[in-house]
């Protein structure tokens, strides 16, 4: 089948397609019929008896019975072994700037090859990306990219990165970690942007093959957590910790929610906690909030709002502390914490200068901590 | 339908000349079984009557069964066309009655065989070309969903047929959970026992609007380690259920899964930390009677 008459045929049956289609590789075009879900043994998880099996990948420990998906909707137990689907699959290839993911303190102004499956284990009332980390697999349309043809893309279009985002890369472990290992053979280095809700282990190992982590914190309380993201507060914490104290770059996010996480003593607290936990030298960006999924009710935050977070965390000690998704803000940019400079201007995720040399100021040669070549 | 005061009925027929033989259902004896079990709900003599104090003429008729477990463990074929020739005998037009779940594969692997054509009781899944889920997201309390087409533009009224099983997370699947089939992504209502979920699921407006009628497959029941068929702990059972509130529907099969339990000496799904606390979230939401005391059980053999 063509790729127009699936999607003709996609489109009939009303399933979401994918819209980042990855122009810039034609060979990833789809060529044949659609691949099907793929079924490669899933890691970390339980055999119990009667066929059932215990997924211990991430903290929602899903428990199911044979012919049953986990909550991420990606992974299945078929007679008592467990599967991912979207091994090889994913259903979004893109070329970002580094910038959008966004890592300010590394490799400021290269391209990442972005890629993601289908599926999420959260379900943020918010998720910008809802229409993939919502669906199953088989409801949006897949490319076949192999973990061979991930660094064959990246080096191709010659990125700096290969970042695993959108989504949940958690929930499509096994590719992201295959993936990664062919990424390094070719000296290109892999990013993975997350929520952090995941179990240590799998962590621990993922943060043997890649490079740099964000993670986007998406407020300082369990009732946040519980309501709107469906998930834990706790866990994602650890996650944060235990990156800091890998070799991974380490940079947070923290989308600014009117009404819901913006009150300034949540924000201090934030603050407080990145300081004593895992240090000041850590970029936390306060993103805005644009209406989205099921939050419509509410408007874009406030750029004041934004503008007194940073303020706060600054005051707090944090180092460097960004203003996200308004292009050409002051708070985009980074200055030398020593001596108040702007040491890389940016606007939107572009770079207007760049003043760090050899990881240093170039007015006053302090260190800036980041991953710079 | 709201619930207040007033109580519930509840039909249970049983046949036990239903399953002559292993895999085998009698037709006669499921004709007998609706026959006798629309005549009790709806206190009507003639089965015209009784089909259209549930329905109006013309309306399209959506059967949702449950099909996700293969031959063994699925609504079975025989009673879903049998319930559609009923309701055709009723006066209902066999063109406006779809028997539907999710997939086509599914409805194949439980001993579906699939019509689409316009002339007919129809058979299909939800993922058939043309069909999908309707493009509107439908946020409602926890959880937003995109709603099969079938329930949401194609039928006026929907009659849940699903299975009573054992469910390891929910304790309990029978009308309510099925229609978890109706939506793009039943994997996020899943978590805490399926509870609230299938509860608000239930009382989104697709479904809420729509539904009229439980009627659950209880001939053999997966009493144990479900929903996936497991046979150690399956029994045959020969009973319908039948109600116009899908809660005291639920209700008195989770009654007959722990009189299963009890008799094979399993732990009450209490006793395991499974009870399905979803149909008291139910019956605080208004959906339905779990009360026993607000259940009217009629029992009958055919």
């Amino acid at each position: 089948m063509k790729r127009r008459l699936f999607l003709k045929n996609a489109a009939g049956t009303g399933l979401v397609i994918g819209t980042r289609l990855p122009e810039f590789c034609s060979d990833l075009a789809l060529a044949g019929p659609p691949p099907k879900l793929s079924h490669v043994e899933a890691r970390y998880y339980r055999k119990l008896p009667d066929r059932e099996i215990i997924c211990d990948l991430c903290p929602r420990k899903c428990r199911l019975g044979d012919k049953e998906r986990g909550y991420c909707g990606v992974r299945e137990n078929i007679g008592g072994t467990y599967y991912t689907l979207v091994y090889g699959r994913p259903c979004s290839v893109n070329l970002d700037p580094i910038e959008k993911k966004p890592f300010f303190h590394f490799l400021p102004g290269t391209t990442t090859l972005s890629v993601a499956t289908a599926g999420c284990n959260l379900n943020c009332k918010f998720c910008q990306n809802w229409e993939i980390s919502q669906f199953r697999p088989e409801q949006v349309e897949n490319f076949d990219l192999p973990p061979e043809q991930v660094a064959v893309q990246a080096e191709k279009n010659r990125c700096s990165a290969v970042a695993y985002t959108y989504t949940e890369p958690i929930i499509f472990f096994e590719y992201m970690y295959d993936s990664a290992l062919e990424v390094r053979k070719k000296k290109i280095r892999n990013l993975v942007v997350t929520a952090g809700y995941v179990n240590q282990d799998p962590l621990n190992d993922l943060l043997e093959v890649v490079d740099a982590v964000k993670v986007d914190l998406k407020a300082f309380s369990e009732d946040f957590y519980k309501e709107y993201v469906r998930g834990e507060l706790k866990p994602v914490l650890e996650t944060i910790k235990t990156v800091a104290k890998s070799r991974a770059w380490l940079e947070i996010v923290y989308l600014v929610i009117p009404t819901l996480n913006d009150k300034p003593e949540e924000i201090r607290q934030t603050a407080r906690w990145v300081k004593n936990e895992v240090g000041d030298h850590v970029p936390v960006h306060f993103s805005r909030f644009q209406p989205m999924y099921l939050l419509k009710n509410l408007p874009p935050t406030p750029v004041s709002t934004l503008e007194l977070a940073r303020e706060i965390a600054l005051e707090e000690g944090l180092k460097f502390v960004y203003v996200g998704n308004v292009p050409g803000h002051e708070g985009e940019n980074t200055f030398c914490p020593a001596c108040g400079r702007k040491i890389i201007g940016r606007f939107g995720y572009r770079i207007e200068n760049m003043d760090i040399v050899e990881g240093k100021c170039r007015y006053c040669g302090h260190p800036v901590p980041g991953v710079w070549s | 339908m709201r619930y207040t005061m007033s109580s519930s009925r509840v039909v249970l027929i049983r046949s036990r000349g239903i399953q002559p033989g292993l895999g085998k259902l009698d037709t006669a004896a499921i004709h007998s079984m609706f026959d006798r079990g629309f005549k009790l709900l709806t206190g009507q003599s003639n089965a015209q009557q009784a089909v259209f104090s549930i329905f109006r003429p013309g309306e399209r008729i959506g059967i949702k069964i449950n099909t996700l477990s293969g031959k063994e463990a699925s609504t079975r074929p025989e009673l879903a066309t049998g319930l559609a020739e009923w309701l055709v005998q009723g006066g209902l037009k066999p063109e406006n009655i779809i028997i539907w779940d999710r997939m086509n594969r599914e409805l194949r692997d439980a001993g579906y065989r699939l019509r689409t054509g316009r002339d007919g009781i129809r058979i299909f899944g939800t993922d058939s070309d043309g069909i999908g889920h309707d493009p509107e997201l439908i946020g409602h309390l926890n959880i937003g969903s995109l709603f099969s087409s079938i329930l949401k533009n194609m039928v006026d009224a929907s009659i849940s047929l699903a299975i009573l099983k054992d469910h390891c997370i929910a304790g309990v699947t029978a009308g309510m959970k099925n229609y978890y089939g109706a939506v793009h992504n039943p994997n996020k209502y899943h978590d805490t026992g399926c509870n609230p979920y299938i509860a608000e699921l239930f009382d989104s407006p697709p479904v809420r609007s729509k539904h009229r009628l439980s009627v659950i497959d209880s001939l053999i029941v997966q009493y144990h380690r479900g929903p996936a068929y497991n046979p150690r702990w399956s029994e045959k059972f020969d009973g319908l259920i039948f109600s116009l509130d899908a809660v005291a529907a639920d209700r008195v099969g989770w009654k007959i899964i722990e009189k299963l339990r009890s008799a094979a000496g399993l732990p009450s799904l209490r006793d395991e930390g499974r009870e399905p606390a979803y149909l008291h979230t139910a019956e605080k939401m208004g959906l339905g009677n779990a009360s026993d005391s607000k259940i009217e059980l009629i029992e009958e053999t055919v």
